[in-house]
């Protein structure tokens, strides 16, 4: 008997907490309702990448001297260096440089192992063509420098979250003059500056 | 003949139409499915002829009960043993076709003659129309009661007969401890399913 | 005798617009015979009301695109027209010049039936709902318990159509979808009969008036609560919208029955589903929240303004605010099913099962009872 009761008392106790955690949702639902969008416009509105991005790899084709470390740290040896030997003057003669994008994963590798700083990585993420033979690119198509999306007049940059004042969420109008919560590497600089001057005067 | 009249009467003859051929159709189908939303159809065609009595409450109840829950039952039936295998050779078809031929005929014979020979009285009765799902209930509750009673006392016990055969929790005995398993859903499983040989021993 | 006598009585109190004897009144004006004036009348509200259901499809699928879009924090659609409002109709275009594509191996007539079955019954059900005092297709006698008859063909459609494309997954969509629809009738049928049982009768304009005495205070949630929230949650899971939304779960079932649809007979679906959901939000405003009533009785209102209340013009603003107020809350219901949509969780079919019929079956028969006992008890608040 008294089983029973405590049986029934438990499920209606269930009820009312399932009934009270959906009421908890439905409110958390609803105040996400009154919350300002964090869309992107994509064609017309772009994030800034960030400084480090990791995009599109620039090649200069003259800087290069054919030395194939590229290839070595790359995981899939993906580059393609074509060179010969000039027998006459016993240099390496650069013919042409390929990197297939549609291959690449772009950890950056050659652009942190190249001993002249030809590679470095742009921000440009756009590449979808329609055909993927021709994702791979050669030294002229390497050596295309893309468009900023700061400088594009037809597109409207938006800064990443982490870019933003301290306590905006919403990229859309905050002026280019307000920065960054924290310092920014400048600032690092200019203090880390200061401070070894102080600190040598201070030894002085 | 006023327009309602023969209103009436189209519909009438559609839905007898639909019915007879829907019936033949149920019968002479070789694919049971078709014969099973035949069925259905049919049983829709009965519910518009009862509209057409100016029964709506039956026609609603027939739809309820007889389309949705007599016909979707068969049709899960079918849909969830659905075997595709060709019926096997019996023995002494003819005959039997025969014999059922005949069954069919005599009852077709009684049927007629039952047709012929009551009394129809044309037109019956005026139909009360709203009111009869008043009617209905105090009939169901007063004269018809036992009847009632009993049917839903059939009910139940169907009822309570399928929650046996479905809640029959198929005992297993276990392959290494001899004893005896309950085998329920598995979630809920109260002992371990089928506890291995080499850790039991 | 008395129970019937009383709603007509009320009627005859406020017999409100009636649209269909002026219309015969005029075209009596213009000669013709009362019968083909009526011959004429019939089809009118009929296309009506088909018009004002589509119409709230494509209304309902863009709130639900708007307010999916807000409780995600995204924008939702916006370049169709302002605000996006024409994105449906550019959908329902979409999904008109489609190809209509029949797979090799589906049951071609069973295919095309399928969706049809579906639809017609939810269309014919817009028969009974009532936007006013008169204004409805029908007032027949049966009213409620013929959506509740009509809706339970609707299993028959889907198991056809599961069963017609040859896909595992669309048959094992279609089972689910009819096992669903049958356990959830169940509950949703006991929960109208407490209502039917407080009014004394199945008509749905009766409900209505039965409750607009006292405004807010008479509506039937207050007598009801109980069964409100049975209905509407046996309403969603009738409509197979989430959390109940299992028989075209697509992560297990591709899109359960629709799968091998395309063209305008996914489009029948897709309206069929929408329409369901206006029709049971539609229902739930009428059965439990009062239907066409201002939440402060109009009556008072012009009482107090010392206005007659069979002013045509007052008709006019009385039928007027009567719709407004029929599919402002009907509305607010769609508006919650699609809060609901973005907060829980799918539910595993289980779990369903066991909550048509072990919870919602129990609690709606217990208030079935309840509801007797207080209608024996206090005659005067429970309609005896």
């Amino acid at each position: 008997m008294f089983g029973f009761l405590k049986k029934i008392s438990h499920y209606t106790q269930d009820a009312l907490n399932a009934a009270k955690y959906l009421a908890q949702g439905l409110s958390v639902t609803f105040d996400h309702m009154g919350r300002s969008p964090i869309t992107v416009q994509y064609p017309y509105e772009k994030l800034i990448p960030s400084e480090r991005y990791r995009g599109r790899i620039h090649y200069e084709f003259d800087k290069c001297i054919a030395c194939e470390v590229c290839v070595r740290v790359c995981p899939i040896n993906l580059p393609v260096v074509d060179w010969v030997m000039n027998k006459e003057a016993k240099k390496k003669e650069l013919r042409n440089y390929s990197i297939d994008f549609g291959v690449c994963i772009f950890c950056g590798n050659c652009v942190e192992y190249c001993p002249t700083n030809c590679l470095s990585m742009t921000e440009e993420y756009e590449l979808a063509t329609f055909d993927r033979h021709s994702l791979n690119y050669d030294n002229v198509a390497l050596g295309r420098l893309p468009t900023s999306v700061t400088t594009d007049p037809s597109i409207k940059p938006l800064r990443e979250l982490g870019y933003l004042p301290k306590g905006v969420m919403d990229p859309h109008d905050v002026p280019s003059t307000q920065t960054r919560t924290g310092q920014l590497p400048s600032e690092v600089l200019e203090l880390l500056q200061k401070n070894s001057k102080n600190n040598n005067t201070i030894e002085k | 003949m006023t327009i309602a009249a023969s209103t009436e009467l189209i519909c009438f003859l559609i839905l007898s139409v639909v019915i007879i051929a829907g019936g033949i159709g149920i019968v002479f189908l070789e694919n049971i499915v078709y014969s099973a939303f035949l069925l259905g159809g049919v049983f829709m065609a009965i519910a518009g002829l009862y509209l057409l009595l100016n029964a709506s409450f039956v026609a609603a109840a027939q739809i309820l009960v007889y389309v949705g829950a007599v016909n979707v039952l068969i049709l899960f039936a079918i849909m969830l043993v659905n075997k595709r295998e060709d019926p096997k050779p019996i023995k002494g078809l003819q005959l039997r076709k025969i014999i059922s031929a005949g069954v069919c005929a005599g009852l077709l014979a009684l049927l007629i003659r039952v047709d012929l020979t009551t009394p129809w009285s044309l037109p019956g009765p005026t139909s009360i129309g709203e009111l009869a799902t008043e009617r209905i209930g105090e009939h169901l509750f007063t004269d018809y009661l036992l009847p009632f009673e009993l049917a839903s006392v059939l009910l139940l016990m169907a009822m309570i007969g399928a929650i046996v055969l479905a809640r029959r929790d198929v005992l297993i005995t276990d392959v290494g401890t001899g004893k005896e398993v309950n085998q329920g859903l598995i979630e809920k499983a109260t002992s371990p399913l089928l506890i291995d040989k080499n850790s039991s021993s | 005798m008395e129970n019937i006598s009383e709603p007509i009585f009320l009627a005859l109190i406020n017999p409100g617009l009636d649209l269909e004897f002026s219309f015969t009144e005029a075209m009596k004006g213009l000669g013709l015979s009362s019968q083909f004036a009526h011959i004429l009348w019939l089809p009118l509200p009929m296309l009506l009301v088909l018009t004002a259901a589509l119409i709230g499809v494509l209304v309902t699928v863009w709130l639900e695109r708007k307010v999916s879009a807000a409780a995600q924090q995204r924008i939702g659609p916006e370049y169709a027209g302002a605000l996006g409002v024409l994105q449906p109709m550019a959908d329902g275009l979409k999904l008109l010049v489609k190809e209509d594509i029949i797979p090799a191996r589906a049951d071609n007539l069973l295919f095309t039936l399928g969706p049809v079955l579906v639809l017609v019954p939810v269309i014919l059900s817009w028969l009974i709902v009532p936007f006013g005092q008169n204004l409805l297709i029908s007032n027949v006698g049966v009213g409620i318990f013929l959506w509740i008859s009509l809706s339970s063909i609707q299993p028959i459609g889907l198991l056809m159509s599961g069963y017609a494309s040859n896909n595992k997954y669309s048959l094992l969509g279609g089972l689910r979808a009819a096992a669903q629809s049958i356990s959830y009738e169940i509950p949703l049928a006991l929960s109208v009969l407490a209502i039917v049982m407080m009014s004394n009768s199945l008509s749905t304009v009766d409900i209505v008036n039965q409750q607009n005495s006292a405004g807010l205070l008479s509506w039937n949630i207050w007598r009801q609560p109980v069964g409100f929230l049975i209905f509407w949650i046996c309403a969603l899971a009738e409509c197979e919208r989430l959390p109940f939304d299992l028989p075209e779960a697509e992560e297990e079932l591709v899109a359960g029955y629709q799968t091998e649809y395309a063209g305008m007979k996914f489009a029948l679906f897709y309206l069929g589903s929408y329409i369901n959901l206006i029709l049971s939000a539609l229902l739930v405003s009428v059965l439990y929240l009062g239907g066409w009533g201002f939440p402060i009785p109009i009556e008072w209102l012009a009482q107090l303004t010392g206005l007659s209340i069979n002013a045509p013009l007052i008709q006019l603003i009385i039928g007027a605010v009567g719709i407004v107020m029929t599919i402002l809350k009907a509305y607010l219901l769609v508006f919650l099913a699609i809060l609901l949509r973005w907060t829980t969780p799918r539910i595993r079919i289980d779990q369903l099962l066991d909550l048509g019929w072990k919870f919602l079956l129990p609690i709606s028969l217990v208030n079935l009872l309840f509801t007797a006992g207080l209608k024996l008890a206090f005659p005067t608040a429970f309609g005896g």
